[in-house]
This record gives structure tokens, C-alpha cells and sequence, in this order.
């Protein structure tokens, strides 16, 4: 996300928190196919992703008022609000979306998903914000990015880590925990 | 509890929170945790800032125009003032929410909230009830530009509802104050202003009765920073009109933080 963009949307943001559905309407149009990719990627349910969107949107619109710009990138905010629902439907449903998983669509619905190898965090170069995150990414040791990429767009849980990747659970926890560890201090923050 | 002086527990846990991997009652317990625990919300804050935009990466996809109309419908024709959910709200969709009202009410921004709203009329004129509302952003532009020391309080009624703002000048013998919502008791009681003391063993000091009205001022005996100094809150109990006569007997109506801001 460009600053410019940044803050484009942190205004739409504001005019929301006064109310002002116009502006409501165009931070729909401007950051809701990205959300529903976001949605989709970690549901594998259109369905679901549809009912997930429309619940995060009124609720960014009742919110919007208490949203502030000086704490949280617009962005930021609200794709909180999204894999946050994302993540509580998640743990409901759970074998209902598996089984969808590998039955809708007939490919291996990981196929897209970042392997060991770097390929897809070439897209994160693009956005000023991801590329120092993707720079970071990229300095993993392939087992651990991959863990942390999967539990981020896929919404896998350890326990679904383990299965995926045939690891030992305790295993997966170690290279999330490292993961993470190691993203934040290359990231040079505390 | 043992994640409470663990900060680096608290992290770690912030992180998988933003990731993902923390799941099902663990994930609600921390939610809990965070609602009371403003360091740990922006921990979690702080790993929202590094993780989500990975998000960059995933493809967009335009959802179906059902979608849209969905949520026109939702919040109804009505455009005007968007109101509080009345439906389910996901924990994180309201925190920074939370997290202004919190801050009003505490130290600076507190004493901006007073500032904007008593101190000078010249700043800004608006209702007290609209300045609750103001951006942080906007209430920090004031303190650069307008603010003297002084002495702020934001005093709460037990339902944690604002009833009553102080402020003074610190060499000024004068307190500001303004009601909100507090009607007069009657039958011959009012409200007396009181400033708590921090030891256990110390009395309370009657700062005076608070005039019937809206806003206005209270004389104080000494300059704010005598009558106020050593004093870290402020109280409200409903005494005799005329006045307790220096020993509160009332119940309490009302209780908040005195600040400085300087």
C-alpha cells in the first residue's frame, strides 16, 4: 500500500465515521476485491467468503468513527477485521470447509499457495509496504516461511500445519515461534 | 496470572494471534485479556503493522455485486450517523474503538477533552457530547497550539458514564466545570466537589458546592495548584444544599482522575 493510497482511504474512512455513505461506497469499491481474495484464500468458500465480506463491511461502517489513522494503517485495520472473522468461522465449520476444499474445484487447492520456494513473494516487492516484510520472508529457512505463509493465507492451524507439511507438531510449533521471532527482529522493531 | 509479567510471552502470543495459529479458547482468552489490557492491544497492533501486508500478495477478486447490495440493506436507506452494531461484531472490529473512548479518558487526552471543551471558547465551540467524538489526531493539534498548565479531571457515575468535567488553571483560583446529563437532586441537596486524597488516613477536602447549571465556575480557596496539587482525584457527593460542612455524608455520585497537564 502506497502512502498516497494510504491516505485516500484513511479519509474515505473518516467521511464514514461522519456518516457519509458516498464515501462508504467508494472505500467498498477501492479495497473490497482485495479483502474478498483475502476472505476466498483463507475459506476456500465463495459462499462463505460473500457472507464474511458483507458482515466486515457493516461492521468497518459502524466502526468507522472509532478508527484512527495516527494507530493503525487503513489497510491494516481492515484486514484485521477480516481474518479475524475469517478465523472465528474457521474454527466452527471446520470439516465442512475441508471437504470443500478439495472438492470444489478439482485442483490441488494448495497448488497456489507459497511452497519452500520464493516465487510468489515477488508480488510482495511491488508494495512499499510488503517489501521489507517480503526481504525478511525471504531470509527464513524454506520449512519455516512456508509454515508461517500457509497459517497467514490459509488460516491452517498447528495442527493443520502438521498434517499439511507431515512434520511433527512440536516441530511446527518450533518454526512458527522461531518464524516469528526472526521476522521481528530483521523487521528491526520491538 | 503468568502471561501478565511476561512480555515476552505477551508477544509471543500477540503473534500467533495476528497469525492465526492461536486457536480456539486460547484465541478467546487472549481477546479477553486484550480488551482489559491496552499494552497488549498494541502488541497485537504491532504485529498487525508487520504481518498484514502480506496480504499484498494475495489476488484481488472482485466479489459479486449480490455482496454490495447485501450491505446497502443491512444498514438500511438511512445515510445518516453510522450507530453501534446491533448485530455481531468480531472483537478486533471495535477495538480501536475502545481504545479512543479509553483514551479521553485518561491523562492527556482527557485534559484535551476539558481543554476543548471549557478552557477556551476560541479554540473550538462545539457540545461536549460532539467533542467525544473529535479524532485524536485533532485533539493533539490543540494541545500543540493552546494549552496552559492546568488541572483536569473527567469525572464517571458508577454505570462508567461521564458526568462531569473539571478544569483550572494551575495559578488560577477559578475551576471550570460542566454537567452533562446530571439533574439537580432536589428536596433541598445538591452536589458537593471533593478532592480525594491520596493516603488512606487524609480527609477528603470540600472544594465547594457546584452551582445548579449547566457550566460555569466553582471559587476555589487557594490557587489550583494549592487546592488541587496533592490531590490525585476528584469526587461528587450529594450533600445539604447549603453544604456538607467539610464532612462528606452523601452518597457518591461520581469519581474521577485530577491531572495535570503540563
Amino acid at each position: 500500500m502506497e502512502p498516497q493510497q494510504n491516505k485516500e482511504l484513511a479519509d474515505l474512512l473518516g467521511a464514514c465515521g461522519r456518516g457519509d455513505r458516498a464515501a462508504f461506497a467508494r472505500l467498498y469499491e477501492a479495497t473490497s476485491p482485495k479483502l474478498f481474495g483475502v476472505a476466498i484464500r483463507m475459506l476456500r468458500r465463495e459462499d462463505l467468503a460473500e457472507e464474511i465480506l458483507q458482515e466486515c463491511y457493516v461492521s468497518i461502517w459502524n466502526n468507522a468513527r472509532g478508527y484512527s489513522v495516527a494507530l493503525s494503517a487503513p489497510m491494516t485495520w481492515m484486514t484485521s477485521i477480516v481474518r479475524n472473522r475469517c478465523l472465528d468461522t474457521l474454527r466452527r465449520p471446520r470439516i465442512e470447509v475441508s471437504l470443500a476444499r478439495d472438492e470444489e474445484s478439482g485442483e490441488d487447492p494448495l497448488a497456489a499457495i507459497p511452497s519452500e520456494e520464493l516465487g510468489p513473494l515477488a508480488l510482495l516487492q511491488r508494495s512499499s509496504d510488503a517489501k521489507a516484510l517480503a526481504d525478511c520472508l525471504a531470509k527464513l529457512e524454506g520449512k519455516m516461511r512456508q509454515a508461517i505463509m500457509l497459517a497467514f493465507f490459509e488460516g491452517m492451524s498447528h495442527s493443520e500445519l502438521a498434517e499439511h507439511m507431515q512434520q511433527p507438531l512440536g516441530t511446527v510449533k518450533t518454526w512458527i515461534r522461531r518464524g516469528l521471532e526472526r521476522l521481528k527482529s530483521c523487521l528491526g522493531e520491538d | 496470572m503468568r502471561y501478565r509479567d511476561n512480555t515476552e510471552l505477551q508477544d509471543r502470543l500477540a503473534a500467533e494471534y495476528v497469525l492465526g495459529t492461536l486457536r480456539g479458547r486460547a484465541r478467546l482468552r487472549f481477546e479477553g485479556w486484550a480488551r482489559e489490557d491496552a499494552a497488549l492491544r498494541r502488541r497485537i497492533e504491532a504485529w498487525q503493522e508487520r504481518l498484514n501486508p502480506l496480504a499484498e500478495a494475495v489476488s484481488p477478486l472482485r466479489p459479486p455485486r449480490r455482496v454490495w447490495k447485501a450491505i446497502e440493506a443491512r444498514l438500511g436507506t438511512d445515510a445518516s450517523t453510522p450507530g453501534r452494531d446491533a448485530g455481531r461484531s468480531g472483537f478486533w472490529d471495535s477495538v480501536s474503538f475502545w481504545r479512543a473512548t479509553g483514551l479521553v479518558t485518561s491523562g492527556m487526552a482527557a485534559a484535551l477533552l476539558v481543554a476543548v471543551a471549557i478552557q477556551k471558547p476560541q479554540v473550538v465551540e462545539v457540545p461536549v457530547e460532539r467533542v467525544v467524538k473529535v479524532p485524536v489526531e485533532r485533539l493533539v493539534e490543540v494541545e500543540s497550539t493552546k494549552m496552559q498548565p492546568a488541572y483536569v479531571a473527567v469525572l464517571r457515575d458508577d454505570a462508567g458514564k461521564i458526568v462531569f468535567l473539571a478544569y483550572a488553571n494551575r495559578q488560577s483560583n477559578e475551576l471550570w466545570f460542566r454537567r452533562i446529563g446530571m439533574s439537580n437532586p432536589g428536596g433541598g441537596m445538591g452536589y458537593e466537589l471533593w478532592a480525594l486524597p491520596t493516603e488512606a488516613g487524609e480527609k477528603p477536602r470540600s472544594l465547594g458546592m457546584i452551582p445548579p447549571i449547566e457550566k460555569g465556575t466553582i471559587q476555589l480557596a487557594s490557587a489550583a495548584d494549592q487546592a488541587l496539587g496533592s490531590f490525585p482525584a476528584l469526587a461528587i457527593t450529594m450533600e445539604p444544599e447549603k453544604g456538607s460542612g467539610g464532612i462528606a455524608t452523601g452518597p457518591m455520585i461520581a469519581k474521577g482522575d485530577c491531572q495535570k497537564f503540563w
